[in-house]
């Protein structure tokens, strides 16, 4: 590997960086903390450009630290391992891209606490980034586990000035998803501890790294206890509908930026767990349990775009939506081959942009308006023609319309499902989930429909400025550069 | 017995000999001096610490008549009860103050508390053990006491009643164990244990020692106590009680566990049964306080659990395990009761008297947050290593503890709410018109955090050498 380009550097930069923001030494001066952030932010998605542009896909990145010539923890076989391949490149690029539209959504939505706020936000992207790239069980449940506190933070923090008791529900909603995901993740920890014992056992084998772990030699009925155990872990953080009820709470309250973040990137690694530990390590007892996952994907699909309809807060809309394309992703993997696998990892870029953009789009409303109730709502795009052309566009390209990115991960999902031979019912779920494309039309319309046709009194309000220009005119270069050219992802995948 | 003390029990020697100087200083020193106390324990533990090079520990090294004995297990367990002590000693600052002419005699007992935590870990004969033992409770009746108020007094009288109940049982225990064996001696018990087949007097017996020690660690049928303990006294006495007699308990336990009483099957089951349901108390019961000093009181309770299930299903990784889950425990708690003696402890300390602290002192707060995230098990902090290499142990020890290891993960995430009730409440913005307190400690308690937080955090970061002292002196029992 060159020189330049060390996976140890991505990953700890953000965290080091924090660790400077919030000490005392560096200054309390919000301007110049906001500009130092946003400078390490683009400082950090160029580099992780210069990183896929060398990136050979025969030869996938691999660093160890070794701590004074030792591994890790040996007494474990547990090294301090990171490896970047074909997917975990995808989502570090799409972290990295993320995480820097949100800092510059951050300026007008963050008002207090500037130095905690960037600093927690650059320890998230860390902890993210160490998932995303982790080639060791330990490593990667020691970032699932550092990611909380961040996002604790983020989220329960009121960051602008507000009433006493949308700060209580702020907080209710952070442990709520704190909670909710170190529940999932301590029985995730008690399959990698049972998944590492019996690979010990079996194998005499003592490692936790993801390439020495041989499945076939572990009991069956053990191996799907394991798999059953990690499928919860990843299961909240995807999330599979019965415990999905953190993420409307946990995305209404967060501020905008993090929204994006929680919607963008977070749910991904629930879906990136279940592809490295089931679908890549224990592919035998995925491929038992694929069909009934495929069932829970399938009630994600089309429970949730039911419950979005229902609802009546646009920020509430959108983090239903997202459940909904959770449940797609979810599919594409239980399809169990090529092209519902790289269909799904599609998907969760296309997603990501899109509801980065969403999320844009609500918080630009809420700042103007200072409601989200959509019945309130009316005649934005008079007052706001920019805003409304993106808010559009960015719509039509969620419903799935042809040049825009989700279009391409929803048709191969289905394909990839039919062409499944895994089981029918993986065939009946491919049939069940076109209702998708119908129900996903009618409430992001409504969404449209509603808030921004109609008549308004309000007189003088601003346009976008410059900053969320930016934003969500990325997001869309994105949705239409994948649009047109899937192949970009799509070959790298296969 | 001349050559006894110089070969193994030099360290313990110079502890007795500071705790009659403190005493005769208390008599013939001007009360004036009264700041000096603080310095002699600590000049007296530093000693002892330095003696501790003398001890021979290659091989298994028994003196006065085969009553105390000496190994690496031992010394180690002697290193951190003395530096835990060390810690102690200089954070009795604030106490000291209050004190004024009795502060001598305040830290006679400190120090004898320590001799005796030293005494139960070397111990290799129930009546070594039971005076130990019972040295330490007695020492302890009076540090807990010592504060002034009415708490202290109510907190002191529940504990002795559990202490003598507690004490009972285990008297009965080894009269059991001694009519079986007809031995007292730890080792000869074993050898005879070891060759004769497990009857049910002889688990019963066990059952009944384990209980009788084990009312220390504040589980399951005794651990009632650690509530009021906790609510009435004061942080640096808090400091002691939550590492010293532990050690010391879990020191002598695991050895207990591993020879005279390895023969016993329904012994692991009880131990189990016990921790699960002490886990499931202390885990709940935090979860609705308010109560900075009693979430910690059930943490510490809560705590010892996950060690003693690993350390009841008997065998060396487990050891190991226990081990460094407890030197990485004794840090985190010793940082954090440094912190709240700092803040100044009127009790009660509520979760709300720290809001928007960490704005007026980062760097205290930051330290006491990583320790508070350490005992919730969060990375880069020794907590997370720690646990999760004491979950390993229990993990490998068979699929009929899966549940009891499911049972103990769910409750950490109680535990989580619990550390995150203390912990979001320093972060809060809070406005302008309350005042926000700007703590100025002295240099000693500045020290003894900043140590302690370190060490926490390069366990965390490299906890190789540390994990490897572990299995080192765990094969060498």
């Amino acid at each position: 590997m060159d020189i330049f380009l060390s996976i140890p550097f991505l990953i700890f930069m953000p965290l080091v960086i924090s660790v400077l923001l919030i000490s005392p030494l560096f200054t309390r001066n919000e301007i110049v903390v906001r500009r130092f952030a946003k400078g390490v932010f683009v400082f950090h998605f160029l580099y992780t450009l210069l990183m896929l542009a060398c990136f050979d896909k025969a030869n996938p990145y691999i660093s160890e630290i070794h701590f004074f010539g030792l591994d890790w923890v040996q007494a474990l076989g547990v090294k301090f391992i990171f490896r970047i391949d074909a997917v975990s490149m995808i989502l570090t690029v799409l972290t990295s891209f993320v995480f820097m539209l949100a800092s510059f959504a951050s300026k007008l939505n963050i008002r207090r606490s500037h130095k905690f706020y960037y600093s927690m936000l650059l320890l998230l992207m860390s902890a993210i980034l160490g998932i995303f790239t982790a080639g060791d069980m330990f490593v990667f449940f020691l970032f699932w586990e550092l990611e909380l506190i961040p996002a604790y933070f983020l989220i329960g923090n009121k960051w602008r000035e507000c009433p006493p008791e949308q700060e209580e529900e702020a907080k209710n909603s952070a442990v709520k998803f704190v909670l909710f995901t170190f529940l999932g993740s301590m029985i995730m920890l008690l399959g990698i501890l049972l998944l590492h014992y019996y690979n010990f056992v079996s194998n005499g084998i003592l490692s936790a790294s993801f390439g020495d772990i041989i499945d076939s030699s572990i009991p069956e009925y053990i191996q799907n206890l394991i798999a059953v155990c990690l499928l919860i872990g990843f299961g909240v953080k995807l999330p599979i509908i019965p415990l999905h009820t953190w993420l409307p709470d946990a995305h209404t309250n967060a501020p905008t930026p993090v929204s994006m973040v929680l919607a963008g990137i977070l749910l991904k690694t629930g879906a990136y767990g279940i592809y490295r530990f089931n679908y890549q390590t224990l592919p035998d007892s995925f491929g038992t349990i694929a069909p009934i996952l495929a069932v829970f994907a399938i009630v994600n699909i089309i429970y949730t775009a039911f419950v979005a309809y229902a609802q009546t807060d646009i920020k509430r809309i959108v983090a239903y939506s997202s459940i909904s394309n959770m449940g797609l992703i979810l599919l594409g993997l239980c399809a169990f081959n090529k092209i519902g696998f790289s269909a799904s990892v599609f998907h969760m870029v296309a997603h990501g942009l899109v509801t980065c953009g969403l999320f844009m789009i609500t918080g630009i409303v809420y700042l103007r308006f200072k409601t989200r109730d959509i019945n309130t709502l009316s005649g934005i795009a008079s007052v706001m023609p920019r805003l409304f052309g993106f808010a559009a566009l960015i719509v039509f390209a969620s419903i799935g319309i042809p040049a825009f990115a989700p279009f391409v991960s929803e048709i191969l999902t289905m394909i990839g499902a039919m062409s499944s031979d895994l089981s029918d019912v993986l065939k009946l779920a491919s049939v069940f989930s076109l209702p998708l494309l119908i129900l996903s039309s009618c409430y992001m319309l409504k969404f449209l429909h509603r808030g921004f046709f109609g008549e308004t009194d309000c007189e003088k309000i601003n346009d976008i400025s410059v900053h969320e220009f930016l934003v969500l005119a990325s997001v869309l270069a994105g949705l239409v550069i994948f649009g047109l050219f899937p192949d970009t992802i799509l070959g790298m995948v296969n | 017995m001349l050559n006894d003390i110089f070969n193994i029990l030099l360290p313990h020697m110079c502890l007795g000999g500071f705790i009659i100087l403190q005493l005769i200083l208390s008599m013939v020193l001007s009360p004036r001096l009264y700041r000096y106390a603080r310095l002699v324990s600590v000049v007296g533990i530093a000693l002892s610490i330095v003696l501790l090079s003398t001890v021979q520990t290659e091989p298994q090294y028994f003196a006065l008549k085969n009553s105390i004995m000496s190994d690496s297990y031992t010394l180690l367990f002697d290193f951190v009860i003395l530096v835990c002590g060390f810690f102690v000693a200089l954070i009795t600052r604030n106490l000291v103050k209050t004190f004024k002419r009795n502060a001598y005699t305040f830290h006679a007992i400190l120090l004898t508390a320590v001799f005796a935590a030293l005494n139960i870990v070397s111990a290799n004969d129930f009546i070594t053990l039971f005076v130990s033992i019972e040295l330490l409770s007695f020492s302890t009746y009076f540090l807990i006491a010592s504060a002034r108020g009415y708490y202290s007094k109510e907190a002191c009288f529940k504990y002795l009643l559990t202490s003598a109940i507690s004490t009972g049982v285990f008297l009965f225990g080894v009269s059991y164990l001694y009519g079986i064996t007809g031995s007292l001696n730890l080792s000869e018990i074993y050898e005879i244990v070891a060759n004769t087949d497990s009857s049910l007097m002889y688990s019963i017996s066990a059952v009944m020692i384990v209980l009788g020690i084990i009312s220390k660690l504040a589980v399951f049928p005794f651990a009632n106590w650690i509530i009021d303990v906790y609510k009435g006294t004061e942080s640096s006495i808090l400091a002691f009680l939550s590492t010293i007699p532990k050690l010391a308990v879990f020191g002598i336990l695991c050895r207990l566990l591993v020879f005279p009483l390895s023969n016993s099957f329904e012994l692991t089951f009880v131990i189990a049964i016990i921790s699960l349901v002490t886990a499931l108390w202390a885990n709940t019961y935090a979860i609705r306080e308010k109560n900075v000093k009693v979430i910690f009181a059930c943490s510490a309770s809560a705590n010892a659990s996950y060690a003693l299930l690993a350390a009841g299903l008997v065998s060396v990784y487990n050891l190991s395990t226990v081990i460094f889950y407890l030197i990485c425990y004794v840090f985190m708690n010793i940082s954090v009761f440094t912190f709240l003696n700092i803040y100044g402890d009127n009790n009660p300390v509520g979760v709300d008297d720290f809001k928007g602290m960490f704005y007026k002192n980062p760097g205290l707060v930051g330290a006491y947050a990583v320790s508070v995230l350490a005992l919730a098990g969060i990375p880069i902090t020794s907590g997370f290593i720690a646990k999760i290499y004491l979950f390993t142990a229990i993990a490998n020890s068979g699929l009929i503890f899966i549940p009891f290891l499911l049972a103990l993960l769910i409750l950490t995430v109680a535990a989580l709410y619990y550390y995150l009730k203390i912990l979001f409440p320093l972060f809060k913005e809070c406005d302008k018109n309350t005042p926000v307190p700007a703590l100025k400690p002295v240099f000693s308690l500045k020290f003894v955090l900043i140590v302690t937080v370190l060490v926490t955090l390069i366990i965390g970061v490299y906890p190789e050498r540390f994990i490897e002292l572990c299995r080192f002196i765990a094969y060498n029992i």
